[in-house]
Order: structure tokens, then sequence, then C-alpha cells
């Protein structure tokens, strides 16, 4: 069963849809980034998927529950940070792991507390004299301590420090390994994070371009850099001058095809999001 | 971390590392490779990633499985490394140097020739 399976699911403000038929499907124990350019609806896709907005129309389980009807044991079930700090800047710090130890049924104090312990947040101090770096801290501590089967994240990095970064990810990923977890993640620092995750999903005015596992973009997509004198083949998704020489990115054609032609790699996901973002709409 | 190539899947890349290593002998027969939690976050990659390099090495007999440590670089893996490496060297390395020195018009002959002297 799928942790998330969202279908054609369309949010409007006024003239304008948000969402616009979106479509999400995500197993358990996968790690899946939600790339899109600003504006593209990723926000409101978190949380339709949460079921923190109402929806125009589509279909939306998640956990096998429906967010509306279901909303008090969905909660127990996912975690969400969102891209704005919301913890409250007035509790201290220790306060507010009471707060959370009280109100969730499945938040593990004593993780909490240890992760904690590895930062400099010290707990008798109030949230607002906390730098930003340090407040992401103590938001993923809380978040991650609730054992929950998923983990939804709007751009969790915005705002640190290469040193803050380095260890959000370390927790992350040493977190990950406590159970069969679900991440979604939203971000626009998409060669940090590429090699973390298992599948994306590229997104653009409300839809969902592209979502495939990373085993299947190796498949399906190569990138070709002509050699000197040739002519891409026809049928390329993107097109650019590099130093390196023209590179063109393909589709399903078979690479002993494009070996012809120059030297065929896979692209990495920012040369794809580029090539499919500037493709002619399908 | 890691500088990882378009040209190969990551787990491939590892094995490739972990392979060198062994051959290199900075990682010792019998001796254990790190953790699948210590590479995927000092590398920032995905624990599957490290997890099916990792399961790749042991099909190879190069790793193995302790219950309860972790893995470990088996007794004759220096061998083993060698003899695969000395394999992937002839049937793709060496083929693909031969057609770039024909390309350039190196003679190899003349080429050994001249190293010798």
């Amino acid at each position: 069963m799928n942790v998330i399976d969202a279908r054609q699911l369309v949010k409007r403000y006024g003239a304008n849809a948000a969402l616009d038929g979106f479509d999400l499907q995500v197993p358990p124990g996968r790690i899946v980034g939600l790339i899109g350019p600003n504006g593209s609806g990723k926000t409101t896709a978190l949380k339709a998927v949460l079921g923190l907005t109402t929806l125009d129309s589509g279909e939306l389980v998640i956990n096998g529950l429906t967010p509306w009807t279901h909303r008090a044991q969905l909660m127990a079930e996912v975690a969400y940070i969102p891209d704005t700090g919301i913890l409250p800047r007035w509790m201290r710090v220790s306060d507010l792991v009471d707060y959370v130890a009280g109100v969730h049924t499945r938040f593990d104090r004593a993780r909490a507390e240890a992760m904690l312990a590895r930062t400099d947040i010290n707990a008798s101090r109030p949230v607002r004299v906390l730098s930003k770096g340090m407040q992401v801290q103590l938001h993923l501590a809380l978040i991650l301590a609730i054992n929950a089967r998923l983990l939804v994240l709007d751009e969790p990095t915005l705002g640190l420090d290469v040193l803050f970064r380095e260890q959000f990810y370390d927790t992350l990923l040493n977190d990950y390994f406590e159970g069969e977890r679900s991440i979604l993640i939203t971000t626009h620092e998409v060669r940090e994070i590429e090699h973390v995750l298992t599948d994306v999903v590229f997104m653009a005015r409300g839809k969902s371009r592209l979502a495939a596992s990373i085993d299947e973009i190796r498949e399906q997509y190569t990138k070709l850099t002509l050699t000197t004198g040739n002519t891409p083949l026809e049928g390329f998704i993107g097109r650019r001058q590099t130093l390196a020489g023209v590179e063109c990115i393909y589709r399903n054609v078979p690479r002993d095809v494009l070996a012809r032609a120059g030297a065929v790699s896979v692209p990495d996901l920012v040369e794809l999001f580029v090539a499919i973002m500037e493709a002619p709409h399908a | 971390m890691h500088e990882w190539h378009d040209n190969e899947p990551i787990y491939l890349q590892l094995r490739t590392t972990v392979l060198h290593r062994i051959l290199a002998g900075t990682l010792a027969e019998g001796e254990a490779v790190p953790s699948v939690r210590q590479v995927a976050t000092s590398e920032r990659i995905n624990p599957l990633t490290v997890s099916r390099a990792y399961q790749l090495l042991v099909d190879e007999g190069l790793l193995e499985k302790r219950r309860g440590l972790g893995l470990f670089v088996t007794t004759g893996a220096g061998n083993k490394a060698r003899t695969s490496e000395r394999e992937a060297f002839l049937n793709v390395e060496w083929p693909r140097i031969r057609q770039r020195m024909d390309a350039l018009g190196i003679d190899p002959h003349s080429l050994l020739k001249s190293e010798d002297a």
C-alpha cells in the first residue's frame, strides 16, 4: 500500500489553479524529492497531501486513510516541517519538549533529547534567542522523535549555513534507519540531495511533469555530448551549448544509437530538470 | 564527500572504491568495512545505494556478513579483487586504450621500446 496516493488533485485560488490535476504516489520506505520552480504548487501539494487544505476535486488517501474524515488518526502517523519557522518563539526549549510529549502519542522524548544533546541548543533558553539554524535543528529533533510513517519536509535547509546543512542530512539519514519511514522533501538545492533520493517528482504549474525512480531515470534518459561536426539526432527533449560542446537530452532512445554521434552519459537531476521544464508542453 | 561521475550508477562506483581499497591493501582481509549508516551519512547518499554496493561485493565473495557484527573483507579477497580487476582491464579498458592509440597512430611496440630505452 502506498503511503501517499493522490490522484488528480485540483486546488484553485480564484482563477489560478495551484494544483491542476496533480498526481503523487509514494510507496513505503522511499525518499521522494518534489522539485519545481517557485510558484509551481509545491507547498500547496505538500499541504494537500497532509490534508491541511481543502481541495476542489481529486482523490487522496494517506496510509489508507482519508485525511478529512480520519484527521486525528492521520496526524499521529505523519510529521511535517513547513518552510517557515512556526515554533512558538516565547516558549523555552524544555517546555516545548514537554508540550510535544504531552500532545503527541508517538513522541519519543528520550530520542528528542538525545538529538538535542548533539547540538549546541541550551534547553533552558527560549526559542526566540536561537539562531535560525538552531531553530531548524530543534524542529527537526522534535519531528524526527515522532514515530511517524511519513515525514514531509518543505525546504528544510533554506537559509542554513553549510555546517547546519551537513548536520541536517546527517540527522535525517541516521534517523531514516530507525524505521520503514517515507520522506517527501521539497528543495531548490537539488544537487545537495540528489543522491539521497530514491524517487523524484518534477512539478510545474500545478502538475507533475515527471515522476520516476532514480533507476528509471538512469534507464530512460540519456545525455549526448556531441563530438565536433556531428549534428544532433532528432527527438531530443532538451539542448544546450556548454564548454564541452552541444549537449542534448533524450528519452527512451537506445544508447548505442546515440553513441555514434558523441559521448553518452546519464544526465544529473539538474540537467534533466532544466530540459523537462524548458521542453514544450506535452 | 566522494565525487561521483555520471557514467555509472553510484552503487557500482562505491563497489569499485571498495575493490580498489582491497587491492591497495588499505582495507585488509578480515577488516570490517564501515556500516551502511556511516557510509550513507558521510557520503550523503541513499542507504539503499550503499546496501546494494555491499550486496554486490558479498556476491563477488569480497565481503562477508558476520552476524551482529557487520561486514568484513573475506580471506582471499585481495586475490579475487586482483583477478576481477585484471579481467576488467583486459576485456574493457585495454581494448579502449588500444582503440585510442590506433586513432592517434601510436604503435604499442614502439611505445614499449621507448620506455625500455
